[in-house]
């Protein structure tokens, strides 16, 4: 039978949005096939940081300092004796930029299946069929280990999954995985003056270049602020240096699932398109009716993002008000 | 210093693969070396221009042999360039595995100092032969680096969190996948191109592969299109958005 362990991100003393889904996910899968999970997270917590996980099983929490900015090396140690020790025949891992560059990293100790991104996110599909090519190819793979790793996004987990179970915590000893010399260790974390990150927005408001220049995304910021979003950019709109890379949406950047992406000023290259797969509702504003984006969106203005958006921002606010 | 950067090659528009009866149909796709390996190129180029005796070999693993994409890595600067096929590469493991295998082959016991990747390959976008390749040399591995800062003993290399800007700082040996806004890859010209071919270039055959950890069961083509329903009016729109019940996070 199955047991899984899933990896819990801990940012901040608090678990990331990513790792409770990706745990409260697991855990409705697994009571479904009466199959059993336990956790693990690094770090100091904050007393509550556990208290948006739900279920049965044991988390193990090692409180070292050093596991607050941990280098996959020292993760794959400790995680790798812990999938041994417990049996484990699957583990979990959030899709964030950290959970990515882990999952391989583990996949080559544990000698595991890595499946990546897979469409539907159930750990009990024989297949993984995921998005390639930019979005226009749907693939199937099939895992030929005994290990499974799964690197699961959000967009498979709007369901909350609510229990009045609850995981016990235990204590973990990581003192035995630390080696004195570590070749690579991450020194600081600069944060980016804690604006939410696009990968876990629920509302993206993104701009391209028909924004006509960086000044134009002041427009964007408020929308974004208005409706709880954040803002994201084309690859045209970064390269033109309006916008930094960690706001790129689309091939070369970041891949998103929001319920709202509102598309200002972009024409929609499928490169950029192959970020939107998994949105799921798409408005685009554009001044060029025959512009592609139009094809990959629900809902679609023609007319000048200068225009369109203060009027849009000022709609609202109307209809907020009469709330 | 001795650096090996690990290439491949990628369709260069996507819409040029084509899906018949479940299988890829990559007939008529024209290829390009994927952008984020030209990042890792660049900067193992740059690094070598600082370090006068440092040497670097570009490494290709490839399901069919082709010299372009090896002659394109001469052209930008790399003083040696090997490929190695093999018509079964199934997996990023096997893919990592051949790379590994080439990488002890040329340099023997003493691992080249740096071993810089694409931090994906914009095709299948698995981003995990680097850190597979890693694991198997036994190096440590920092990944989607953007920034990178060496001296004779040491590297500080900086990259794009989920929190923030992180700041890492490494030995050698290690492996490092670049990430984009590293550096702005050279372009090529006439002259550069007639040198990369005086330059030298092998194309060797893999050895038996290790089994794939997962295997590849099928494909079919995908539309990304959605019938668009055009709105007149911003307050239109505000109104169907509204009703859809997606300003629940607005401000109040």
């Amino acid at each position: 039978m199955a047991h899984y362990l899933v990896f819990l991100e801990q940012r901040g003393g608090c678990i990331s949005k990513v790792s409770v889904d990706t745990w409260n996910r697991v855990q409705q899968q697994a009571a479904q096939e009466g199959e059993s999970v336990s956790g693990f997270v690094g770090g100091p917590l904050k007393p509550t940081a556990l208290g948006e996980l739900y279920g049965n099983g044991t988390i193990y929490h090692a409180q070292d300092e050093a596991l607050s900015l941990p280098s996959e090396t020292l993760l794959c140690r400790i995680l790798s004796a812990l999938v041994a020790e417990e049996g484990c025949t699957g583990i979990v891992i959030g899709a964030t930029a950290a959970g990515r560059r882990l999952a391989p990293y583990l996949a080559e100790t544990l000698h595991a299946s890595l499946l990546g991104g897979c469409a539907g996110g159930s750990l009990h599909s024989e297949l993984c069929r995921r998005y390639i090519y930019s979005g226009l190819v749907l693939a199937a793979y099939r895992p030929e280990a005994s290990i499974r790793i799964f690197l699961q996004g959000r967009e498979q987990s709007r369901r909350s999954f609510f229990s009045t179970d609850r995981p016990h915590c235990v204590s973990f000893d990581a003192s035995p995985f630390f080696v004195p010399h570590e070749n690579l260790l991450i020194r600081s974390v600069t944060s980016g003056n804690s604006r939410k990150s696009i990968a876990e927005s629920a509302i993206i408001v993104a701009g391209g270049r028909g924004m006509g220049g960086k000044d134009q995304f002041v427009l964007l910021e408020e929308l974004a602020s208005l409706l709880g979003g954040s803002v994201g950019a084309s690859r045209s709109a970064v390269d033109e240096g309006w916008r930094p890379h960690s706001d790129q949406i689309g091939q070369t950047g970041k891949a998103v699932a929001p319920d709202l992406y509102i598309a200002c000023g972009i024409s929609g290259a499928v490169q950029h398109l192959a970020g939107l797969s998994s949105a799921r509702t798409v408005v685009a504003v554009n001044s060029d009716p025959h512009a592609p984006v139009f094809d990959a969106a629900d809902y679609g203005i023609v007319g000048d993002v200068r225009e369109v958006i203060p009027a849009f921002i000022g709609a609202v606010k109307e209809v907020l008000q009469k709330k | 210093m001795n650096i090996a950067v690990c290439i491949c090659q990628v369709p260069d528009l996507p819409s040029a693969v084509a899906v018949v009866d479940g299988s890829l149909d990559l007939s008529r796709v024209a290829w390009v070396m994927n952008p984020y390996d030209e990042y890792a190129l660049e900067e193992a180029l740059r690094l070598k221009e600082r370090f006068p005796g440092s040497a670097v070999i570009a490494l290709a693993a490839a399901p069919e042999a082709g010299k372009e994409l090896l002659l394109k890595a001469l052209a930008m600067g790399a003083d040696r360039a090997v490929e190695v096929c093999s018509s079964t590469l199934q997996d990023s493991f096997q893919t990592a595995w051949v790379l590994a295998e080439a990488i002890g082959n040329i340099y023997g016991q003493e691992l080249p100092d740096l071993v810089l990747c694409g931090r994906e390959s914009l095709d299948l976008q698995n981003a995990s032969v680097p850190a597979m390749l890693a694991g198997m040399l036994g190096m440590p591995f920092a990944g989607s680096v953007t920034a990178l800062r060496a001296d004779g003993e040491s590297l500080e290399m900086e990259r794009e969190g989920d929190d923030g800007l992180e700041t890492l700082e490494a030995l050698y040996p290690l492996v490092i996948s670049a990430e984009k806004g590293l550096n702005i890859p050279r372009k090529t010209g006439i002259r550069q191109v007639m040198e990369a071919r005086k330059k030298p270039l092998e194309i060797v055959q893999a050895s038996a592969l290790p089994d794939p950890l997962v295997r590849f069961a099928g494909a079919e083509p995908v539309s990304l299109k959605k019938a668009c329903r055009f709105v007149e009016t911003p307050s239109e729109l505000a109104g169907l958005l509204y009703r859809g019940g997606f300003f629940k996070t607005a401000q109040e």
